[in-house]
């Protein structure tokens, strides 16, 4: 409105050309909302429909797809307080955040930080370092399994070393079985991560680390110094991605290895919301805790880019 | 020869060099003992009985038994599940880049103020846990009369990752020069016509990295797949997970199912090694 207004102010002097780009202009909006259209529609009617949905839901107290939804307000929220597996999904996922997020990426840093130094066999390392992430993560649970058994590779090699007293079944101690499922991200997530930081670092002028040696800084120094604030900003999509992983994704390890127990020992957050949904059926409640995890997420992500991002770089 | 060996010995040990490899290789050794022994673990198990499993861990199998891989087809039906997989993998890519090319290309390409807003819509949407809202997508596809149909997955899948593959394409594309589709604007050629004869081959890095990092996660995508699917429309991966008996443990039958399903993409993997890395760092870092 305001454009076409101001065009006809000046429409005496070139006219024509004014029409002319008021004409592509239009032209151009169109084209692009006929380009973006099947996505957009797609992307919102896919995930943004159903997320919305979901806080929707999470006010009904909703018992299986044919019984009725009765509308309960916050209750399903008021009821998480009370509810002694909840508490104790809310702690495990937090416990597995406070040790996987540090706990990966830090030394997933260092190992990038040396596999991008060019040492010798780092073809190899590579290789071998990113091997875990071609593996499917159900391949890399079932692989678990034979970890964890009582007569499994774990407790072989922990009696082979002499440290048999240590042997037990990891998944069935009500205090190893969490930390079990965690270690897991280490298998997995570490090696990924630091050939991930390593191509970052390969990106990062020579003439910065040179500048920094000359000044007599040493290697590790320069590790932490030099090249971990120069890719911060990388670090942090990494850090973002892995909280993801564990506030969801986990979920998976612990439906397939442990279902939530010895007891409620191995419960965390994206897995009770899988056992609430499917196997008690209590659908409202399962999508308070999706949004929950929605937005102790968002919270997250944007406590990490906080934290990474800085203003000075480009 | 020997006079600058020892120098540059000396300079190395004085700005830390050597320690700091010693200390990156220990770590770099426990880390693939960590990785290696396990794969070591299934390779050896799923040619073995239970019984020899158990006695002896760590031997390799006296003879190579394919005992445990016939019953591992059979429990978990491996060959059909698959199948399944590679359908909804190669209609998801194909419906993948049919969806994100062309709205890249209006992101990147297109001058208009709406650019930049739906830009940001989609790099937003990158962040969204889909498996938060498990209830009402299967509500969703329910509606849609999709359920227990691999089509859902075909559809579900691409959608998820869409963000992702748009922000990555509409990166690549920016790269691509604008004089050739200038050039073409005049020699009369239509939009579409750019976009498939001119951009997309000129985009196909890009292209390449967004269809790593889909068959990535649409192969090995499991929660969804065990949701939404039948048990007669099992993928791969959920019938890996069927492997595992509810009881008891038949740990070779499931080590081979775990060998079948990991040798054909890690062979891929390593023909493709360099592009795969390259092709998931850049879609970490434009995403």
């Amino acid at each position: 409105m305001k454009l076409t207004h101001r065009n006809n102010t000046i429409k005496d002097g070139d006219g024509a050309a004014v029409g002319y780009r008021q004409y592509k202009m239009e032209r151009d909006r169109v084209a692009f909302l006929i380009f973006v259209a099947p996505a957009l529609i797609a992307f919102i009617l896919i995930m943004l429909w159903p997320m919305i949905n979901m806080f929707y839901l999470s006010t009904m107290d909703w018992r299986g797809l044919v019984k009725p939804k009765v509308y309960v307000g916050l209750a399903n929220f008021i009821r998480m307080t009370r509810d002694r597996h909840f508490l104790r999904a809310l702690t495990n996922t937090g416990i597995h955040t406070l040790i996987s997020l540090p706990g990966v990426i830090l030394p997933a840093y260092m190992l990038g930080f040396f596999l991008s130094q060019r040492p010798r066999g780092y073809r190899f390392l590579r290789l071998v370092f990113f091997s875990p992430a071609m593996i499917s993560v159900t391949a890399i649970a079932m692989m678990f399994v034979g970890v964890y058994l009582p007569e499994g590779i774990l407790n072989t090699v922990l009696r082979g070393v002499g440290l048999g007293d240590l042997a037990r079944p990891w998944l069935g101690n009500t205090s190893t079985v969490l930390y079990a499922i965690i270690a897991i991200d280490f298998f997995g997530g570490l090696g990924y991560y630091a050939v991930l930081f390593s191509a970052a670092l390969t990106g990062v002028s020579n003439d910065l680390y040179e500048a920094a040696y000359l000044d007599g800084a040493g290697r590790w120094t320069v590790m932490w110094r030099v090249g971990f604030p120069l890719i911060l900003d990388f670090i942090g999509v990494c850090l973002m991605l892995h909280l993801i992983w564990i506030l969801v994704g986990a979920a998976q390890n612990v439906l397939l290895l442990t279902q939530g127990g010895p007891g409620d020992y191995s419960m965390t957050l994206g897995y009770y919301l899988y056992s609430q949904a499917f196997k008690s059926y209590q659908l409202g409640y399962s999508q308070a805790i999706g949004v929950v995890i929605f937005i102790l997420g968002a919270v997250g992500l944007l406590l990490i880019r906080k934290v990474t991002q800085r203003d000075y770089q480009m | 020869m020997t006079m600058s060996y020892k120098k540059r010995l000396v300079q190395r040990l004085r700005d830390g060099k050597t320690i700091f490899n010693i200390g990156g290789y220990i770590a770099s050794i426990i880390y693939v003992l960590i990785i290696v022994v396990p794969l070591y673990y299934v390779i050896i198990s799923a040619f073995k009985d239970n019984a020899q499993i158990f006695s002896a861990p760590l031997t390799p199998p006296s003879k190579l038994s394919l005992v445990n891989f016939i019953n591992a087809e059979k429990t978990g039906r491996l060959g059909r599940a698959l199948g399944i997989s590679l359908f909804v993998t190669v209609c998801g890519e194909v419906l993948s880049l049919v969806l994100a090319f062309p709205a890249a290309y209006a992101i990147a390409r297109i001058r208009t103020n709406l650019a930049a807003l739906v830009e940001r819509f989609f790099s937003l949407g990158f962040l969204i846990p889909a498996f938060a809202m498990l209830v009402p997508l299967v509500l969703l596809m329910a509606q849609l009369k999709l359920l227990y149909k691999p089509l859902s997955l075909v559809l579900l899948y691409p959608v998820w990752r869409l963000p992702l593959a748009i922000v990555v394409l509409a990166a690549y594309l920016r790269t691509v020069p604008r004089e050739l589709e200038e050039s073409a604007e005049l020699d009369g050629a239509s939009r579409m016509q750019i976009l498939l004869l001119i951009l997309f081959p000129l985009a196909r890095a890009g292209v390449i990295t967004v269809l790593i990092i889909n068959f990535i996660t649409f192969w090995n995508e499991y929660l969804f797949a065990l949701i939404l699917m039948s048990q007669e429309n099992r993928t791969m991966q959920v019938a890996l997970s069927i492997l595992k008996g509810e009881r008891s443990v038949d740990y070779g039958m499931l080590a081979a199912g775990v060998l079948f399903s990991i040798v054909p993409v890690y062979i891929a993997f390593l023909i493709f090694q360099e592009r795969v890395v390259e092709g998931i760092y850049s879609g970490a870092v434009k995403g």
